[in-house]
């Protein structure tokens, strides 16, 4: 299969890979960049599970022909901790129970990412809507609400996590 | 499923997609958001040697609206974009409503309004792997000669799927295409074969490039109601469509458009000549229900019955009908 060199630009680091054209985002972030946190679901656009932020927007990594997107700044969960600072997203997920088998929650806390960014107070519809297509059958979702619910709490109440917030 | 191997292309300007598309002709194949052609080429549905990735053509994606000229929407404008749009809410809500329903929240990021009135049509022998595909028995569709639907007859009847289109035939929209020939304008109703096969009129060297919707049909009441398996992500399974001018309690026209239900979406003509010059009566909703029953035909093309689908279609043209008659205060 022919290759091609491809430029990505990931969670502020800039990669040259060379890859077929054909390859998606999500197999390039997973084989070629080793950035395995985010997850293979459906691979089919139907569970959320691979999204990751593109320019701070929610995208199916699993749709996404890598080499479409060299001028766009892409965020994984690898990129959403301040180095050992946990996100509050990521602390809300560890402190409420928001993780079961976790594998959609790296999809659920990016996706809630580009919420809070955009609204810091969403109301409970708000967060169900927003994460309308992050499929989780472990939790019921009553902690994940909980959890993103924590984050949007610490946002509010420490001004310097809800600057870092709005990388 | 693995992908075919092809080489990827990024066009800056349509000009330049449309050389693109006239050197590789037949080989070629258009991306846009990707929600739809991806899976499909992973699926082993397509082959293409070159796809055409229109994601750089940056002048495609804006929404304008003009009294006099009315609505005009770039075809790469995001289903997110359209569905937030104040002036679409505003003017044309049925459209921001249909948008706003269409898979889940992450895929109206990445869709667009273009691709969304482009989608290939769906069938439960068709959207599959090619290895469910050869142990099943190909179909008419791809790499088969026989219907697995209708097996006596000739044709295809995988349907047509998106939401949009429904709300934009009931607001009597036109697209632009750009070809080698130039720019032309279309209606939509006449943009649709219903063929499951081969689903629009558009060129193998065409692009869809915007959506126009006539300054008349601004303020319409509207509403769009539709059916699917999953209410957060799945493709519709029957989608009604409706919209409305009533001034007085007395209906001054009336539009309404299904999809999901056959190989194209459809105009049900019969609605217009019911509804004007009438005030509102359950009589007419129910002649209403019969003319929408007698258009959509759904078959066994899903997981749902069709039993089930054309039932929700007398659902869906009730409630729609009541809840634009109950908000014009016209009993």
């Amino acid at each position: 299969m022919n290759k091609e060199s491809i430029q990505l630009h990931v969670n502020g680091v800039r990669h040259e890979i060379e890859i077929p054209p054909s390859k998606t985002l999500l197999e390039a972030l997973r084989e070629d960049l080793r950035l395995t946190g985010t997850k293979c679901g459906c691979d089919d656009s139907s569970c959320g599970c691979c999204t990751v932020l593109v320019d701070g927007v929610p995208m199916l990594s699993c749709v996404m022909l890598a080499a479409s997107y060299p001028d766009a700044s892409i965020t994984t969960i690898e990129g959403v901790a301040q180095g050992e600072q946990l996100d509050p997203l990521q602390e809300g997920f560890c402190v409420e129970g928001g993780a079961q088998c976790g594998f959609c929650t790296p999809g659920i806390i990016l996706t809630a990412k580009a919420l809070l960014d955009r609204n810091p107070k969403p109301t409970r519809e708000e967060i169900a809507q927003a994460i309308s297509g992050n499929l989780c059958r472990c939790t019921g979702y009553t902690q994940i609400y909980a959890s993103i619910e924590y984050a949007i709490k610490k946002l509010r109440t420490t001004p310097v996590a809800a600057a870092s917030g709005g990388r | 499923m693995s992908m075919p191997s092809f080489a990827l292309v990024r066009p800056r300007a349509v000009d330049e997609a449309l050389e693109h598309l006239a050197r590789h002709g037949a080989e070629a194949m258009l991306v846009a958001g990707g929600t739809d052609v991806v899976p499909n080429l992973r699926a082993g549905l397509f082959s293409p040697r070159v796809v055409v990735d229109l994601k750089g053509l940056g002048d495609l994606s804006g929404i304008t609206f003009d009294r006099e000229r009315g609505l005009e929407i770039g075809a790469l404008a995001t289903l997110t974009a359209v569905a937030e749009s104040q002036l679409v809410r505003q003017h044309y809500p049925v459209l921001a409503q249909a948008a706003g329903t269409v898979a889940s929240p992450v895929l109206r990021n990445m869709g667009t309004l273009g691709g969304n009135l482009c989608l290939e049509t769906r069938c439960r022998w068709y959207n599959q792997s090619y290895f469910w595909r050869q142990s099943c028995g190909f179909c008419l569709k791809k790499d088969g000669t026989v219907c697995h639907v209708a097996p006596g007859g000739k044709r295809c009847w995988a349907v047509w799927s998106g939401d949009t289109a429904g709300a934009l035939l009931a607001l009597d929209a036109e697209i632009e295409i750009a070809g080698p020939a130039g720019r032309r304008r279309l209606s939509l109703t006449d943009f649709y074969k219903n063929d499951g096969v081969d689903r629009i009129h558009l060129g193998r060297g065409e692009i869809l490039t915007r959506i126009l919707v006539p300054a008349t049909m601004a303020g319409y009441r509207g509403t769009y109601h539709k059916l699917r398996i999953r209410n957060s992500i799945d493709y519709p399974l029957a989608g009604v469509a409706l919209v409305v001018k009533v001034e007085d309690g007395v209906c001054r026209d009336a539009r309404l458009g299904l999809v999901a239900v056959n190989p194209a979406p459809v105009l049900v003509r019969e609605v217009e000549s019911l509804l004007v010059g009438q005030r509102f009566t359950p009589e007419l909703t129910e002649a209403v229900v019969q003319a929408v029953v007698r258009t959509g035909k759904p078959l066994t093309t899903s997981m749902s019955t069709p039993e089930y689908r054309r039932e929700m279609l007398r659902v869906f043209s009730r409630r729609a009908l009541r809840e634009l008659w109950r908000e014009n205060g016209s009993h």
